[in-house]
């Protein structure tokens, strides 16, 4: 295919809803003013004027923007004023995402959404609207080598052939009620109503206490209360319509995600485009056993929602995750939980980066307002936990080719890394490890954001050395 | 363990660090003499100009004598067909072994101080990270630039 082709007319619309949006802010303030000085002829006048440029703007977008598939390559030619050319190498090409919204759905369209390795939203590209077809034809075309077949043209014979592992509904409310801002609402809850109360000081309740201020304050724990009560329950909707019907396909060298309700996205990930495989236990989901599957790929897009990450799969059981890779990724394997942990003598750093900053802020307190050291000490306490915990969940385990790294920050996160997937390794120790035999190791992996930083702290320096030795590609 | 890398980075690296350390420690040394002045015309406490005094002499005599031939005694690299192995830190000493097919671009730099003992550094950028070799000579630096790019010049399959 040669020709240049337009997208959809339809697309026309989409530009003209997002240069409204983008310019309703700027003329909110002048509007309001103008109604207010009577001159409400002008402004619906003016706001026509500018309703039909922007009509006419969309157009001509519209109009310049051709694309064509040719060879290995997609041209994109784009611009009114200033005329741009595109053109992108199918070998660079990391994902090709169709999603439709409801509009797109109305008109039976797709919109295609290009990614790449580089580290600017730019430089991707999105067909905002073409047909369903073309969306197929073209994730055909650009997929990095042409062996697997798309889903649907021939539905039967791959639900055979191609493992598949599809989201149940009990899983997503699983995942939606346990949603991390849900845990903080949590946590928050409980520390307001049972103990907030003996952490305010005798002397503070005296002063303020009245009977007026007592109900001013139930009322509002009240409020509060039935305020994250709603918070809750849309987070467990907003889950529902992101990730209902989440299904992912094992094909011969690319995974096949397709999931939501209301805007229908799929996505493909070539194997080859794979950093490395990570799983997730969020505080909450660890101690009821399930953990979060997801991919780093290197891709421009930075996500506007941390928690939009590549998904290989939004809820499971931690049992099951070693048979789900088995069967849609089999390159990387679980280890069983024979980690190497950390030495005993490594506990110290940990508790001190942990504890050092709500310990100091003990001590102004204690100097400033002592009424109230209660709370940097529950803090300092938690603190000292939490360094604790993480002591306890960082470790390696090494295995041929593969090298897994546990750690937690606060979420425990187990990270599945390839040999040849690592950019760089470095040991670093300081005088105090180097007395004590400890030293730190870090890695690092191309990601989302340019690189992610693999960091064991503090583990055995033979050990440390033997995973330089194992990175090697002298020895 | 694995030993130590094997090339020492140029002696005149000492002399250019120096350089900059000397060109820092001018900013304390202003404050000092500006609070001199200030003392004298506003009639406050001298103890502040010779606190700054004493913080200045302390600073430069780490900065300029210590700090650049410790910094100099620890880096050290050396370049293999298949990677790049550096030490390099004072009080935490790190090793990082970088392998050629990874390496992205090789960069060599000079500024001002580095020329004029001719002397230039030496970047090497991964897709995820860069390295950097600080003072090497001018035409160590070049021919190590090429012939990095040379042994990274692997077919790459994928990013």
């Amino acid at each position: 295919m040669s020709e240049a082709k337009r997208l959809h007319p339809v697309s026309v619309i989409f530009t003209t809803l997002q240069s409204l949006r983008q310019i309703i802010f700027g003329i909110l303030p002048i509007a309001i003013l103008a109604i207010g000085d009577g001159m409400f002829l002008y402004l619906s006048l003016g706001l026509v004027v500018i309703l039909l440029l922007v009509i006419g703007f969309s157009v001509l977008t519209w109009m310049r923007y051709t694309y064509r598939v040719e060879e290995d390559q997609l041209r994109i030619e784009h611009g009114v004023f200033i005329r741009k050319k595109r053109t992108i190498s199918k070998h660079r090409i990391q994902s090709i995402d169709l999603s439709q919204n409801i509009i797109h759905r109305v008109f039976g369209l797709t919109k295609v959404q290009i990614e790449t390795a580089g580290s600017d939203h730019k430089i991707d590209a999105a067909l905002h609207a073409v047909t369903m077809e073309e969306g197929k034809y073209l994730h055909d075309q650009l997929k990095y080598k042409k062996e697997a077949v798309t889903a649907e043209s021939d539905n039967k014979e791959e639900k055979i052939h191609y493992p598949q592992r599809k989201v149940e509904v009990k899983e997503l409310l699983i995942a939606g009620s346990t949603s991390a801002s849900f845990g903080f609402i949590i946590g928050l809850v409980a520390l307001g109503i049972t103990e907030l109360e003996s952490f305010i000081p005798d002397s503070f309740y005296n002063q303020a206490t009245s009977w007026v201020v007592n109900q001013a304050i139930e009322m509002l724990i009240f409020m509060a209360l039935l305020f994250f009560i709603l918070l809750w329950g849309l987070g467990i909707l907003v889950t529902l319509i992101q990730y209902w019907n989440f299904t992912i396909t094992r094909y011969e060298k690319e995974l096949f995600i397709t999931r939501g309700l209301l805007e229908k996205k799929q996505m493909t990930i070539p194997l080859k485009r794979i950093q490395a495989v990570g799983i997730k236990e969020t505080i909450l989901r660890q101690p009821l056993g399930f953990a979060t599957v997801y991919v780093e790929i290197a891709s421009g897009e930075v996500s506007k929602n941390a928690d939009v990450k590549t998904l290989l799969f939004p809820l499971m059981r931690k049992k099951e995750i070693n048979s789900f890779l088995e069967k849609i990724l089999s390159e990387y394997v679980l280890p069983e939980d024979n980690f190497t942990p950390l030495p005993k003598r490594a506990l110290p750093y940990y508790l001190f980066r942990a504890g050092v900053v709500p310990f100091i802020a003990s001590i102004v307190v204690a100097f400033s307002a002592i009424d109230w050291i209660g709370i940097p000490l529950i803090a300092t306490g938690l603190a000292l936990i939490l360094g604790y915990f993480q002591f306890k969940s960082t470790g390696y385990h090494l295995d041929g080719k593969q090298l897994v790294v546990q750690a937690r920050l606060v979420n425990k996160d187990t990270t599945l890394l390839k040999h040849h997937r690592l950019q760089s390794f470095a040991v670093k120790a300081h005088f105090l490890h180097r007395y004590q035999q400890l030293a730190s190791v870090d890695t690092a992996i191309l990601s989302k954001l340019a690189g992610r930083h693999m960091i064991i702290k503090e583990m055995d320096a033979e050990s440390a050395s033997k995973l330089l030795e194992w990175y090697s590609y002298e020895s | 363990m694995r030993k130590a890398p094997s090339e020492r980075i140029a002696t005149d690296a000492i002399k250019a660090w120096q350089v900059l350390a000397i060109i820092f420690t001018v900013i304390p040394l202003l404050a000092a003499i500006a609070l001199y002045v200030l003392a004298y015309f506003f009639e406050f406490s001298y103890w502040f100009a010779i606190g700054v005094t004493a913080f200045t002499i302390l600073e430069g005599v780490i900065s300029i004598l210590i700090i650049p031939k410790l910094r100099w005694r620890r880096w050290r690299y050396q370049i293999y067909d298949q990677e790049i192995y550096i030490q390099h830190g004072i009080l935490i000493v790190t090793r990082t072994i970088v392998p050629m097919i990874r390496v992205q671009h090789v960069d060599t730099q000079q500024g001002p101080i580095l020329k004029k003992y001719k002397l230039a550094s030496l970047t090497i950028s991964t897709a995820a990270t860069t390295h950097e070799i600080p003072a090497l000579l001018e035409e160590e630096a070049s021919a190590l630039r090429d012939q990095i790019s040379e042994l990274a010049r692997v077919e790459q399959d994928d990013v």
